[in-house]
């Protein structure tokens, strides 16, 4: 790839692909933990309402 | 690079037939763009399909505006008759008709353009636009002459018109000649070799919309035909606890498949927008083939308050066995955005955490629709979806405005979004037509997604206060005996209403500028411009 | 690259975050899992799904009866039926109502029989929020004990025809 070409549309050549190799995306991974945290609060939330009302079997 | 001449006959020499698979000469173009090879038949029907897609898009919405105004109660626009029939009519053209078309645009392009083959059958393409182009004109003409106001979900015993049945039947049916024809092209691009190892990914995932589909689609068969033989009583008697356990083997499954193709679209984007890399097949692929596997037992996440199903047979279905779909899309939540972050790292944006996601290119409505799409199915689609689906939870939740709540996040701000970014690839790309008024389309996403965000919150709190998903009206004025809820309901009404007019703003936003680029757009001669 | 054949021998265990982030999501989904038989055990809101098929007319009847043996007022003309405590109550839904209302006593438990005579539909009390389906042909039995006092409005949340938004009842929870 040359280098003009570093925006968006353009599409690498498979000897480019590097393999699956250890990468780096700690961004990501803090989002992907903010994502976890958001959900236990919203799903431990839901028992707890679940909790208040009538009971029933 | 520029199209190959097609005049050309004979033999290719060993390399240059590789370059073009299985495409007999002259059937064929070399994107200028991507260097895809693009199927002129496939072509056709790509195009044909998202022509019909955003036109049902377009009434679906219309339709969605009208019931935003309704339910938003210091509006209250519609009667209660078309209130009812355009929740029917919103449904089948959003969930079923706006969907169905689009993704069978993206399995023949999958298949076709990733691959480098031709298209298995042309007969078979056209047979199976028919049945659905036919029969989604029926469908809407019998919902809007009012002989079909039964919701989407058409529970028996109440009955619509024969042509309703008759009319889900056919667009069933042409999905499904889709479908075979899509994996009749994967089968022959295999035979004929035109590609060497494994499928591309993104090809990968479309197999695995097309499995689901194809399971999908039987169930839709196998409990509309008895419901139409007993519209026209040959049939005495659909048991209404089986219909609902067979119904929902469509009615679920059909997000599921929304979801495989909108995943794939996600990778698919990546790469056009940003270049991302795959960073690991083996974990993409593995996450794909979990949706294969359990996705379908998520037709119980509906049954979770009917009498005549157990306890153990629901933990086990809704929890698609032990959350193992559930896994899959948090794995593809983090190997989407890692690949995007990876290769905007590798451009030289490092600095700090989020470096690279200020410097994304966020004007690019092709990048913006599906990092928005990302964001508002992992956030509000996804963590809605398990919570309200676990076995207990549901009774909280079943039948309010909460499931609309999170639907619209996954389907709308997920799917359908993803499917609009993707239109920014695809009109440049496949139709050759550039976009007029870029800034519309730049603004578009944002102001889609924030509407669907307002809607769905909106949704969601009034729902937890226990307001039904599909109530003319929340006051029950009239009734026998008087319905009261906490006052903040209607405030939450109100971010509804105004949540969904925001949103039809913003598919405005799209279709406009869609419509007039593939009609009157400048030609795209060479390269598509970048966005 | 998504839209080419990956090279091969591609299959690769994860590293590193995401190696990291698979794991905690799939201890999450065993949380997810063991939540629910937990709750089926310990918690006191679970959805059994008890139910026997019955004809609807002969259901009506068995209403009827419960009506008749248990009547203790009327409101808006519909009569208000009080079972014993432990015993059987029973609702009858149809377009466009519930029949008939119920009086419950706070904290006593009462198995409640809920049949359709007509279509589908949604058995919601208001304001707490908890929701059942109803069926015709499955008497749907909950064995429900009222936790609090007061007046709670009954709504259907099933789509069943132009009155829909129209069908409610009545539940009084007495101390």
């Amino acid at each position: 790839m040359t280098k003009e070409e570093k925006s968006g549309d353009l599409i690498e050549k498979e000897s480019e692909h590097r393999g699956d190799g250890l990468h780096h995306a700690p961004g990501t991974f803090t989002l992907t933990l903010i994502l976890l945290v958001s959900f236990v609060v919203y799903y431990f939330a839901n028992w707890k309402a679940l909790a208040d009302v009538w009971h029933v079997r | 690079m520029t199209t190959l001449d097609p005049t050309v006959e004979g033999a290719l020499p060993e390399t240059e037939a590789a370059g073009r698979g299985n495409h007999p000469p002259g059937t064929f173009r070399v994107c200028a763009t991507t260097g895809l090879t693009v199927d002129l038949a496939a072509e056709k029907f790509i195009k044909i399909n998202a022509v019909f897609a955003v036109v049902f898009l377009l009434l679906g919405g219309i339709a969605a505006l009208l019931l935003a105004l309704t339910r938003w109660s210091a509006v209250h626009l519609l009667n209660a008759e078309w209130y009812y029939r355009m929740t029917t009519f919103h449904g089948l053209n959003m969930l079923i008709l706006w969907i169905l078309f689009m993704e069978i645009g993206i399995l023949y392009f999958a298949a076709t353009a990733l691959l480098k083959s031709r298209l298995a059958s042309v007969k078979a393409g056209w047979a199976g636009f028919a049945c659905m182009a036919v029969g989604a004109i029926m469908l809407d003409a019998v919902i809007l002459a009012g002989k079909a106001d039964v919701m989407m979900t058409s529970y028996v015993p109440l009955r619509a018109h024969p042509t309703f049945y008759l009319a889900i039947i056919l667009v069933a049916v042409g999905t499904l000649i889709g479908v075979i024809n899509f994996l009749a092209t994967v089968y022959i691009a295999k035979r004929d070799k035109t590609y060497s190892g494994s499928v591309p990914l993104v090809v990968f995932g479309a197999i695995t919309a097309a499995i689901i589909a194809v399971s999908t689609l039987l169930h839709g068969a196998g409990i509309m035909i008895p419901t139409f033989l007993w519209s026209i009583d040959v049939i005495d008697h659909v048991d209404p606890a089986a219909y609902r356990l067979v119904w929902w083997g469509l009615g679920h499954q059909s997000q599921q498949v929304n979801v495989a193709a909108m995943v794939s679209v996600w990778y698919l984007l990546g790469t056009l927008t940003v270049g991302a890399k795959v960073l690991n097949q083996g974990v993409s692929r593995t996450a794909f083939l979990l949706y294969i596997l359990f996705i379908n037992l998520a037709s119980a996440h509906h049954l979770l308050v009917d009498p005549g199903v157990s306890a153990g047979w629901k933990i086990w279905n809704t929890s698609y066995a032990m959350y193992l779909a559930v896994l899959a899309s948090m794995i593809h939540g983090y190997t989407v955005p890692a690949a995007v972050e990876v290769a905007l790292r590798k451009q030289g944006h490092t600095k700090g955490l989020f470096g690279w996601l200020g410097a994304a290119p966020w004007k690019n409505p092709g990048f913006s629709g599906f990092f928005l799409s990302l964001l508002i199915f992992g956030f509000i689609g996804g963590i809605t979806g398990v919570t309200l689906g676990t076995e207990q939870i549901n009774i909280i939740a079943h039948n309010t405005l909460r499931i609309p709540g999170h639907f619209h996040a996954t389907v709308v701000g997920g799917t359908s979004l993803a499917f609009m970014a993707l239109a920014y690839y695809v009109v440049p790309l496949i139709f050759r037509r550039e976009f007029p008024l870029r800034w519309m389309c730049r603004a578009q996403p944002y102001v889609f997604a924030a509407g669907i965000v307002l809607m769905s919150l909106g949704m969601s709190f009034a729902g937890s206060y226990g307001v039904s998903r599909r109530s003319w009206d929340v006051e029950a004025s009239g009734a026998l005996h008087p319905v009261s809820y906490d006052p903040s309901v209607h405030v939450w009404l109100g971010v509804l209403g105004i949540g969904g007019s925001l949103a039809f703003v913003g598919l405005l936003m799209f279709v406009v500028p869609t419509v007039l680029a593939v009609f009157f757009g400048k030609r795209v001669e060479a390269k598509m411009p970048a966005w | 690259m998504s839209i080419e054949s990956p090279a091969k021998n591609w299959l690769h265990a994860p590293t590193g975050t995401e190696r990291a982030w698979i794991g905690l999501a799939l201890l999450w989904c065993i949380v997810l899992t063991l939540a629910m038989p937990y709750w089926h055990f310990k918690g006191k809101q679970n959805s059994t799904g008890e139910a026997y098929t019955v004809e609807p007319t002969r259901f009506a009847d068995r209403v009827q009866q419960f009506v008749d043996s248990n009547k203790v007022g009327e409101v808006n003309g519909t009569p208000i039926a009080e079972p014993p405590p432990g015993g059987d109550a029973y609702l009858q839904a149809q377009m466009w109502r519930f029949y008939p209302v119920l009086q419950f006593k706070k904290g006593q438990t009462y198995r409640l029989h809920i049949s359709s005579l007509d279509i589908q539909h949604g058995f919601a009390v208001l304001p707490i929020n908890m929701n059942f389906q109803v069926l015709p042909g499955y008497d749907h039995v909950l064995t429900i004990t009222p936790t609090m006092a007061g007046e709670f409005p009954i709504l259907c949340n099933e789509f069943c025809g132009i009155g829909h938004h129209q069908m409610t009842g009545r539940i009084i929870v007495t101390e």
